[in-house]
């Protein structure tokens, strides 16, 4: 597989980037059975009845064609280009509801884009919670005009992912449910690398390798080191930095390094890549879940391989590299006086059907009836207005080449991985920062809040990426440039929190889209065949698009307190108690009238004066 | 607050002791009255006097043995099971006493009818030979020592009563919130007693019987109402599968779907003050459907039960227990047992009370007393 892929790369390096070439995919996506860690069996989402899915490799300026058939036959999916900005090309961005339609059983969607950038990504399925089913694997787009380009000999793609032995669909009830109302994310059953477990990859010394990691996982992050090996940053998320000296990486959901790494001369020994994953994400550690794997860079197959022993108990006592202090290859500047700030705040909390939900600002993102690009493309001039495109989608409707700055702040105890589509975005102060102060705020009592007014001075060239992570109770500050319209999903790449709705909507330049883009018989047919309407505000309502009677909308919020049931229920209880009492009391005077024949307590029973039929006791 | 002292102990504590108290010291009272006076048989008074001091003792420290063995059952065989599921055991510990106190509160505010069941009784006891070889065939052994048995019988019943309280109670609280609770219970029961005893008089002993018969039956509306709560909270606990009651107030620490009212504060469990409304009313900072309900029907229940029982008493017609065994005497085999059951029963025979007074309570004064208080 990895040679394949070395040779693959070797051979578009030979043919040149000045070449573009279009590749064609027919896929059809089906179930098969895998077993990746050698522990269960399970059903999970394969292409043309192939698991591990195809890597798709190509050079900058290529165009990638996909046309994907679902062949599932019983839930609708779609494909997200992780890190494509697809400029023009909104509609091939992948996210359900928000760019297209869901893509139902026995339907097909043409993905017709070109990659007009370079570097590590992946593809994911983008549709209700899929990508965890297997559905996901790395996209990597070759530059042999890098600045790196002559540094290496050759190249390894390096996945990372949590495995869960259940399909999504059975974990999905159990966690959003009545009975998690912590909102505890469900543990997976194993980590993989390279969608396998301890494996040992063969090196050459003293060559030197671009090793591509990638975290496609669906929620845990994954802190990454080589035994004796310094690893040299060169990239993250697409966008190239000055070459960086790193000890260790954490890779958040869906975070990309390149980094080269020069191998030893000797081969007495086989170094272990150590991947460890992020356990203050897990609310328990079952006793099989095994947190640390060894990998091997395999010098020699004859010698021994040693799982590393870990340096620490707890994987929050990792310090790993802190990427906002990276200086972008390109120099591009801060983006200085942004015309729209946008604070945000996270929270975690039960809504009123018990089950936990995840907020922006108060507001828990449900899905639209119709997809956000298709309420822009049909909306006309009231596209500009955020109205139409419903109270619970969150959207924001930004101006062409406008700067945006995001605070978010978080007021759970969790990371969340934020990510932006259709954009990288620069990261200029994060608080707390990666080492021995991170997890300050995780006990959910305090959070710090940014200061505009006071705060570390912001780096001349921020380092960008299109993921980055939110530190528990905690903020981070990133600006982008509205350059690129588009309906682009903000959102935690935290497949659970996504569930419960963390996310949001930008909606970049509408009327842009609206010349631009105009919907395809393809993709009304998909949405026809989905049952989902193509037109409309987010009530699906054509009429009116201010009207937005019927949108989807969250469970309420839990009132705070009594409310009038609780008021009267109360009344009632001590009505009851009162009369219960007066009962008593009646019940008990009574019985003074039984004192008449009493050879009494003291001379009690002389002072109280009997009633007259009572006295034939002593007749 | 509850972790040195559990409200809900001490007042059952205390409750207990001063029904026992009252019910030694009405005997005691009684006796002297009836046999004490000078120109009487100072040795059937001093009899009968022992007999009750040393039904008394002996039903206490029965009730000691039996409390000595549950605790220790409690506590040795059972206590991990409930700690395990705490909030079932409790439920269910919770009716026992709601039970229990139920049917035995409203019987201390008859202590005025009581005593006359006991005059006629005693009567019978003094006056009436059996017949047979020996006591036992004559079956007089009963009447014969009503002193010492009924004492005995009520410190037992009351000291039992006690003791299943405090060790159900005791699941929910430490093991340090007892003690105090229990001593000084003990102390205020014997004090109020003793009190109630030298110097009050009818009218006030009623009323403060009247008024700790409502703080009684307050907590055990609260305790019922507890305990259908505590039942629902089992059954979320099972569906969460982890300790709940570690999240507290808020968001997630209760079934919503249950839930009438909720108050992110004053949690009983938590917050300090609260537990002491909990013992005495209920209190839940989140009300669920199932333990507002019980809790109204408990006290519709308990007006229900009063009524019936004044509407009977006023008509005259016989009460639950007279029916009961007038239909047990149709039984064959139980219908001895249940003849002489509504035999005792039977308060309105004066015929032995006569034949006592006229046998025994024949001093003047004496006549001349009872004539004063017509």
């Amino acid at each position: 597989m990895r040679n394949f892929l070395v040779g693959l790369g070797g051979f578009q390096l030979l043919l040149g980037v000045s070449q573009a070439v279009t590749h064609t995919f027919d896929w059809n996506v089906t179930w098969v059975t895998a077993n990746p860690d050698g522990l269960a069996d399970r059903k999970v989402i394969g292409i043309n009845n192939q698991w591990p899915l195809p890597l798709v490799d190509v050079n900058k300026g290529d165009r990638v064609v996909v046309n994907m058939h679902n062949g599932l036959g019983d839930k609708s999916t779609s494909i997200h280009w992780h890190g494509m900005y697809q400029e023009d090309t909104n509609d091939m961005d992948g996210p359900s509801m928000v760019t297209q339609c869901p893509v139902p059983p026995g339907s097909s969607y043409l993905y017709n884009f070109t990659v007009n950038q370079n570097g590590t990504y992946w593809y994911h399925c983008h549709t209700d919670y899929c990508y965890p089913d297997g559905y996901r694997a790395p996209f990597i787009v070759h530059d042999n005009e890098s600045y790196f380009a002559d540094s290496f000999d050759d190249e390894m793609v390096f996945s990372m992912s949590d495995w869960y032995h259940e399909l999504m669909e059975d974990i999905k009830p159990e966690f959003m449910s009545l009975y998690n109302p912590t909102g505890a994310e469900p543990i997976p059953g194993s980590f993989l690398f390279n969608n396998s477990i301890s494996q040992s990859y063969p090196v050459q010394a003293g060559k030197t390798y671009l090793i591509r990691l990638i975290n496609i996982s669906a929620f845990v992050g994954q802190y990454f080191w080589i035994e004796d090996h310094t690893m040299r940053v060169v990239e993250i998320d697409g966008v190239y930095v000055d070459e960086t000296e790193a000890d260790k990486l954490y890779l958040s959901v869906a975070q990309r390094y390149s980094v080269l790494v020069t191998m030893k001369n000797s081969t007495e020994k086989n170094y272990g890549m150590v991947m460890v994953a992020d356990s203050s994400l897990l609310d328990t550690i079952p006793s099989d879940l095994l947190l640390n794997q060894t990998n091997w860079l395999e010098y020699s197959s004859t010698a021994a391989h040693d799982n590393v022993t870990m340096p620490v108990d707890d994987s929050s006592d990792i310090y790993p590299f802190d990427d906002i202090t990276l200086v972008p290859y390109d120099r591009v500047e801060l983006y200085e006086n942004p015309t729209k700030t946008l604070e945000l705040t996270v929270i975690m909390e039960n809504l009123d059907n018990g089950e936990g939900y995840a907020l922006l600002n108060n507001i828990s993102y449900t899905a639209p009836k119709v997809p956000t690009l298709y309420t822009v493309q049909s909306a006309g001039d009231l596209a500009t207005d955020a109205t139409v495109y419903g109270d619970y989608t969150h959207t924001v409707v930004l101006e062409k080449d406008e700067i945006v700055e995001i605070i978010l702040s978080n007021q759970d105890t969790g990371t969340h991985p934020f990510h932006l589509h259709g954009h990288n975005f620069q990261l200029l102060d994060r608080y707390p920062a990666w080492g021995a102060d991170f997890f300050d705020y995780d006990a959910g009592t305090t959070f710090a809040t940014f200061d505009a007014d006071n705060h570390t001075a912001f780096p001349t060239y921020p380092a960008r990426r299109d993921t980055f992570v939110l530190p528990p109770g905690g903020y981070f500050v990133i600006r982008f440039k509205a350059d690129n319209p588009g309906v682009w999903f903000f959102h935690c790449h935290i497949d659970w929190h996504l569930m419960q709705g963390l996310a949001m909507t930008f909606v970049e330049a509408p009327l842009e889209i609206q010349e631009e883009l105009s919907i395809t018989t393809n993709q009304r047919d998909v949405c026809e065949a989905a049952g989902v309407a193509w037109e409309g505000n987010a009530a699906a309502n054509t009429e009116d698009y201010t009207d937005l009677k019927g949108q989807n909308k969250p469970p309420g919020f839990i009132p705070p307190g009594f409310t009038t049931r609780g008021i009267v229920a109360l009344v009632f209880s001590v009505i009851s108690a009162v009369i219960g009492m007066i009962a008593i009391t009646i019940y008990g005077v009574s019985d003074l009238k039984f004192t008449m024949t009493e050879v009494g307590l003291g001379d009690g029973a002389t002072t109280v004066t009997p009633e007259g039929e009572v006295s034939a006791y002593r007749d | 607050m509850v972790n040195v002292f559990a409200v809900q102990v001490f007042f059952i504590v205390f409750r207990e002791c001063l029904e026992a108290i009252i019910i030694v010291s009405v005997l005691l009272s009684f006796l002297k009255q009836c046999l004490g006076q000078p120109n009487q048989d100072q040795a059937i008074y001093k009899r009968l006097k022992k007999q009750v001091y040393v039904g008394s003792i002996v039903g206490v420290i029965l009730c000691l043995c039996i409390g000595a063995i549950f605790i220790g059952l409690f506590y040795g065989l059972g206590h991990d099971a409930w700690s395990t599921s705490e909030d079932l055991w409790e439920g269910i510990f919770y009716i026992i006493a709601t039970v229990m106190i139920t049917i035995m509160g409203l019987a201390l505010l008859r202590i005025n009818k009581t005593k006359q069941k006991w005059r006629v009784k005693i009567a019978k006891a003094l006056v009436e030979k059996g017949h047979g070889k020996s006591r036992w065939m004559r079956s007089d052994w009963g009447r014969r020592y009503a002193m010492f048995i009924l004492p005995l019988i009520t410190t037992m019943r009351e000291g039992v009563e006690a003791v299943v309280f405090v060790g159900g109670v005791s699941l929910g609280y430490p093991a340090t919130s007892f003690p105090l609770p229990v001593v000084t219970g003990i102390i205020a029961g014997i004090l109020t007693g003793w009190l109630i005893y030298r110097g009050g008089n009818m009218m006030s002993i009623q009323i403060f019987l009247i008024a700790s018969t409502c703080v009684l039956y307050l907590i055990a509306a609260g305790m019922f109402s507890k305990a259908v709560w505590s039942l629902q909270y089992y059954q979320f606990e099972v569906g969460v599968g982890s300790d709940v009651s570690e999240e507290g107030s808020g968001a997630g620490s209760y079934n919503i779907l249950e839930t009438v009212w909720h108050v992110n504060c004053c949690n009983p469990e938590t917050d300090n003050g609260w537990d002491v409304f909990q013992a005495i009313l209920g209190w839940q900072n989140t009300g669920t459907y199932g333990s507002i309900i019980s809790y109204n029907i408990y006290w519709l229940f308990i007006v229900a039960c009063v009524s019936w029982m004044m509407y009977e008493e006023r008509t005259g017609g016989a009460g639950l227990a007279v029916k009961f065994w007038k239909a047990m005497a149709h039984v064959p085999g139980l219908k001895r047992l249940a003849n002489k059951k509504l035999d005792g029963m039977n308060i309105e025979d004066d015929s032995a009370v006569q034949q006592v007074n006229s046998t025994m309570f024949h001093e003047p004064e004496v006549v001349e007393m009872t004539v004063q208080a017509k």
